[in-house]
């Protein structure tokens, strides 16, 4: 049984971006899984999932 | 000789759903037609699960035995190897979860080794009652079980009920790689999985799968380090980066070309019922 993989989504807190990051892109993301790819901000996600409707609106921030 | 490689198909799960990816069968007709389609690509194997009219994922036995009927119903020349999942819905009951090993008797059905937290959300339940009950079921019922390893405490746990008798050797595992809040899916745990197999259940056959971003990365080391491949939707709805997959029969033919250009042969239902001990 599986389903996908699992997302952090973000909304930056000091420029408004929205992205994601795959949890499973924790240990190639390292200290930088979670920052805004724009201003490098640390951020905490707003949500969680396989993929929420509003995915789209999220673009996946790659290594 | 070339080695043969054995793919699985995992055409549905109990996950996606048509607005994930429209193209994710989920009656038993479409189920039915899609394995045929991914039997004629060179799946030996259909890992099935069931979704209610809903689209939920569902353990209902009647979904099952339809799904079954309609395929060799309308196509008696199939003879694939269907593994049915006992693990299709959360809070499905120890006795749903097999009464449908029991009444349809498919020739392989999962058996996932152990309990995990379920996409950090819920809970997975497989309780040493369950998998001990499961195990001498499937002994009795002769349907072999594919041992579900989310990480290598579940090989460790298989080990364990192989010397308690409730499982039987050879074993067949069923590495999954890369789910949220299993073990990453990377070659060096590949290997770290297969070497904990050798070790604790020497003579057992392997397959995998990635899921996410270690899809291909996983198919590849699967066919390089003599194990077999699982793919299709129940595992990743995406065919590649930004791009949702067109069928499952396109994750069959991706499989079989990187078996072939490796320098292995796609294992037949009749070469896979030989390698996984079918026929004893």
């Amino acid at each position: 049984m599986s389903w996908g993989n699992c997302y952090f989504y973000y909304r930056c807190p000091s420029c408004g971006k929205r992205f994601k990051y795959a949890t499973d892109m924790i240990s190639v993301f390292g200290d930088d899984f979670g920052r805004c790819p724009d201003c490098h901000e640390p951020c905490t996600p707003e949500r969680e999932g396989a993929i929420i409707p509003e995915d789209a609106l999220y673009p996946e921030v790659e290594d | 000789m070339a080695k043969k490689t054995i793919i699985t198909v995992a055409t549905t799960g109990a996950w996606p759903k048509k607005e994930n990816n429209p193209n994710v069968p989920m009656t038993p007709a479409e189920i039915s037609e899609d394995v045929y389609a991914c039997w004629k690509a060179g799946a030996a194997v259909a890992h099935l699960h069931m979704r209610d009219d809903e689209g939920n994922g569902t353990m209902n036995k009647d979904k099952f035995a339809e799904t079954v009927s309609l395929l060799r119903k309308n196509h008696p020349d199939c003879d694939v190897i269907l593994n049915l999942t006992t693990s299709g819905d959360l809070y499905a009951t120890d006795e749903t979860r097999q009464i449908h090993l029991k009444e349809i008797k498919p020739e392989m059905g999962s058996y996932d080794c152990g309990s995990m937290n379920w996409m950090h959300s819920a809970l997975f339940i497989n309780s040493p009652a369950f998998l001990e009950e499961l195990g001498k079921n499937m002994q009795e019922w002769g349907v072999k079980p594919e041992i579900e390893a989310f990480d290598p405490g579940m090989i460790a746990n298989a080990a364990y009920y192989l010397k308690k008798g409730v499982l039987k050797a050879p074993l067949h595992f069923q590495f999954c790689m890369g789910c949220a809040n299993g073990i990453p899916g990377s070659m060096k745990n590949l290997i770290f999985m297969k070497e904990t197999m050798e070790s604790l259940c020497p003579g057992s056959t392997w397959s995998c799968f990635g899921v996410g971003h270690s899809a291909m990365e996983m198919l590849y080391g699967a066919v390089a380090l003599g194990g077999h491949i699982r793919v299709g939707m129940e595992d990743n709805v995406m065919y590649s980066k930004g791009k949702l997959a067109d069928s499952n029969v396109k994750f069959v033919d991706r499989a079989a070309r990187v078996i072939r250009e490796y320098g292995n042969e796609v294992a037949t239902p009749a070469e896979a019922r030989e390698i996984l001990g079918l026929n004893k």
